[in-house]
């Protein structure tokens, strides 16, 4: 049975431990943020995500409470008698024993709704062997992201959250073009073809810092370090690893930013966020304050690649970097 | 002069104000002519609201208007003051169980741009720090911090977050990057203990999971720890119990209030001042001792109205359930006009109305009463408690009013809607309030007014 996950903190080793495919539904087919009618201050991937799980009638779909969106929009699927999704409480604080606490508590819950959907209670050799197996893939997709073609890479990354598969991301073609980071949430399929449009207008992305980019793959796990229960290992390498937007405070964002930025060289920020996403939206004037770039905001629609006006807006920000 | 209850204005306020001074009406400290909170403080939105014409009323209003004002007055005493946000009702309790320590919610200041009709461009100025009007009015906290020309620049600034709104999250991220460090605290989303696991009963008739409720009292712990530290003091059990008594105090108080007028045969204190009234129970306004006093002039006021058969809003009007605060005060003056009156609420923090549990350790206590906040648990267990106090309070119509930018608005109305209809099926609308709503009056009006015309022609139906 597939599983969708909607977070890339939910680690997947532990859904595949279980006897189950786990899914990243940002690769999903018939997921399609952008093409429904929104209610105002609605954001459009967590309605995508409620109709895609409103529809589903043979997988699973796991929700993160990383945002009030997410969370309600799971609220909204109960209330339609979906029964096969799951929230997940993901901490928004990182410093305390009881936030680590609350993750532990909810990778075994997950296991229990994993059980009762029929999967298979996973035993420790299982579950290392899913672990050194995505860790080793998700340390290859790391290394090779500063050369790699940015979509190419966003491709690589995307197939990985799919299927778990490592599929080596093409080298980037060299070229004076202006390094860009790409920072925000979910970077879909669809969106890929702005990578490009980047690339028309001078730029390149050097660093995807989206929910779907490398950012995605921090999760690490020192297997090695510990001989006992890998369950310890993956709690850890999950939770201590989570970079992102939602947390408070969201130093880590910034701290795994920073290294990154300084490394690629990187002379702007496009932030990329669907409509209705104030976490991400917030950060723009912090971004700009703390890393000293300029920054562009650029909002998720339904079309591939950028709206438009959002293009000319793009064209217009590589051109004063030039 | 008529000394019949009335609404007035604040034009007429002059007047009865005077009259009342003529005939000896006493005092606190803060008291005075509704006047001069726009004279003074550039309160204009007092112009166009409606008031209760009772001196309690007057006290009530007067208590509110100054709080900026008594924390300054305290702060200048000695007393160490702490901001603490979102988590509206618990950390207060905590704060004030310790002698010389004041809780405020900074939070509020979500009502300046509305007091002020906004002129004090808070709004403006939040948006040149980054956060636009796709956000809550909440926002203009964050330039409220910075120009310290509102509320006192807090000793400690405690802030929860998991389960909280995005909008407020992130504004306080922005505050706290700007330069004000925030004592973050983990709230978990509330979920239903599963089967078999071990669970808790939790105020409101909920329940949560033993494991949450482990990790909200320690979260607590922390928090007493940086309260006790502030102040010098340990936050111990003894104290933190009598802090929870008082709070009682207030609940109770509060709770009898309510069911007084709720349940009356017509409403004998307008919907603005229950409003009001209701939001001393986060943080009893600053001053507890007096939050007490305030409310017990107002319970005796709606007692004595209520046995004397007298009334603001007519029998007539329709029973209307209120769902979350309104951005402009005003709002809650124009359901009136318009032939409603309200019968029941839930303002967003009916975890800080309802008792503390005594007969628990007094941190338990606080995490479960913090775990009941509606805001952090399924949008179908705060509907479910709508529905119960709809029926209690023969509820014939509702209104869930939308908070502009509010991250928790964009889908929990339709849910709270669609739940309220399937189970009660009462009209039931949602409207978006801004914080001067002058422009949308017109707007509002023929929505609440059509909302009033359908519950009376059901009535009309059953009878």
């Amino acid at each position: 049975m597939d599983v969708f996950l909607t977070s890339p903190w939910i680690p997947a080793e532990w859904v595949r431990a279980h006897g189950l495919q786990p899914r990243g539904i940002w690769s999903a087919e018939n997921f399609q943020p952008g093409t429904w009618p929104l209610s105002a201050g609605v954001c459009a991937f967590a309605e995508a995500t409620v109709r895609f799980a409103e529809a589903l009638t043979d997988s699973a779909v796991i929700f993160p409470t990383a945002c009030d969106q997410l969370r309600r929009g799971f609220d909204a699927v109960i209330l339609r008698g979906q029964r096969r999704i799951f929230l997940f409480n993901l901490p928004a604080t990182w410093q305390t024993a009881s936030a680590g606490q609350i993750f532990r508590s909810e990778l075994e819950r997950l296991g229990q709704f994993l059980l009762a959907i029929g999967g298979r209670s996973p035993s420790p050799e299982v579950l290392r062997q899913e672990m050194v197996q995505s860790g080793g893939r998700r340390k290859q997709l790391l290394e090779s992201a500063p050369a790699s073609s940015p979509r190419g890479l966003a491709e690589a990354v995307a197939r990985f959250h799919w299927d778990g598969a490592f599929s080596p991301p093409p080298l980037a073609a060299p070229a004076n073009q202006i390094p860009l980071a790409l920072v925000g949430g979910p970077f879909l399929a669809p969106h890929w073809k702005l990578l490009d449009e980047i690339e028309a207008a001078g730029g390149r992305v050097a660093l995807n810092a989206t929910e779907t980019g490398e950012r995605s793959l921090c999760p690490a796990f020192e297997l090695d370090a510990a001989p006992g229960n890998p369950f310890d290992v993956l709690v850890q390498g999950c939770f201590d690893n989570i970079v992102d937007v939602f947390q408070r405070p969201n130093t880590r964002l910034y701290s795994w930013l920073k290294p990154r930025l300084a490394s690629r060289h990187v002379r702007g920020i496009v932030l990329w966020h669907f409509t209705g996403c104030d976490l991400w939206r917030a950060e723009a004037q912090t971004l700009r304050e703390t890393f000293g770039l300029p920054v562009l905001l650029l909002e998720a629609g339904g079309e591939p690649g950028a709206a438009p006006r959002e293009l000319n807006r793009l064209q217009a920000f590589v051109e004063t970097l030039r | 002069m008529n000394t019949s209850p009335r609404k007035l204005n604040l034009d007429e306020w002059d007047g009865r104000y005077e009259q009342l001074r003529r005939d000896g009406l006493r005092e606190p400290g803060y008291g005075g002519p509704l006047r001069r909170h726009v004279v003074r403080e550039n309160d204009f939105r007092l112009e166009q609201l409606q008031f209760d014409s009772s001196p309690a009323s007057l006290r009530l209003w007067n208590f509110l208007l100054t709080e900026n004002e008594r924390l300054r007055q305290a702060r200048a005493n000695g007393d160490k003051i702490v901001g603490t946000m979102k988590d509206l009702g618990t950390v207060p309790v905590m704060a004030y169980a310790l002698p010389g320590v004041r809780a405020f919610y900074p939070d509020g200041a979500w009502w300046t741009p509305c007091l002020m009709e906004c002129s004090d461009r808070l709004l403006q100025q939040a948006e040149a720090m980054g956060i636009d009007a796709s956000f809550c009015p909440v926002r203009a906290m964050l330039p409220a911090f910075e120009n310290g020309e509102h509320f006192p620049k807090p000793d400690l600034l405690v802030c929860s977050t998991g389960a909280v709104c995005d909008d407020f999250s992130a504004i306080a991220q922005r505050l706290e990057h700007r330069g004000h460090p925030i004592f973050w605290w983990e709230i978990p989303r509330r979920r239903q203990p599963a089967s078999g696991e071990l669970a808790c009963a939790l105020p409101g008739n909920l329940a949560a999971p033993t494991i949450q409720v482990d990790c909200v009292r320690a979260e607590l712990q922390r928090i007493g720890n940086a309260l006790g530290e502030l102040a010098g003091r340990t936050l111990d059990d003894g104290g933190l119990a009598a802090g929870i008594r008082t709070a009682n105090q207030v609940r109770r108080l509060l709770d009898t209030l309510r069911r007084t007028v709720y349940s009356a045969p017509a409403a004998p204190l307008p919907a603005l001042e229950m409003l009001v009234a209701e939001m001393l129970a986060i943080h009893f306004c600053s001053d507890r001792e007096e939050t007490v006093a305030v409310l017990e002039d107002l319970l005796a006021e709606v007692q004595s109205r209520v046995r004397q058969n007298q009334f603001v809003i007519g029998a007539d009007a329709v029973r209307i359930f209120w769902v979350n605060p309104v951005a402009d005060l005003r709002a809650m003056n124009l359901l009136e006009e318009l032939g409603g009156r309200i019968c029941g609420s839930d303002y967003m923090f009916t975890h800080a109305l309802d008792l503390i549990p005594e007969n628990l350790p007094p941190l338990e206590a606080l995490a479960r009463t913090a775990l009941a906040d509606p805001m952090v648990g399924p949008t179908a267990d705060r509907a479910a408690r709508i529905v119960r106090e709809c029926q209690a309070g023969r509820a014939e119509a509702l209104v869930v009013s939308r908070i502009p930018g509010a991250s928790h608005c964009a889908r929990e109305g339709e849910i709270i809607l669609e739940i309220v209809r399937r189970e009660i099926g009462i009209p039931a609308i949602e409207l978006e309030i801004p914080p001067v709503c002058d422009a949308m009056l017109a707007t509002l009006g023929s929505r609440l007014q059509a909302l009033v015309e359908i519950a009376r022609s059901k009535n009309k139906a059953k009878s």
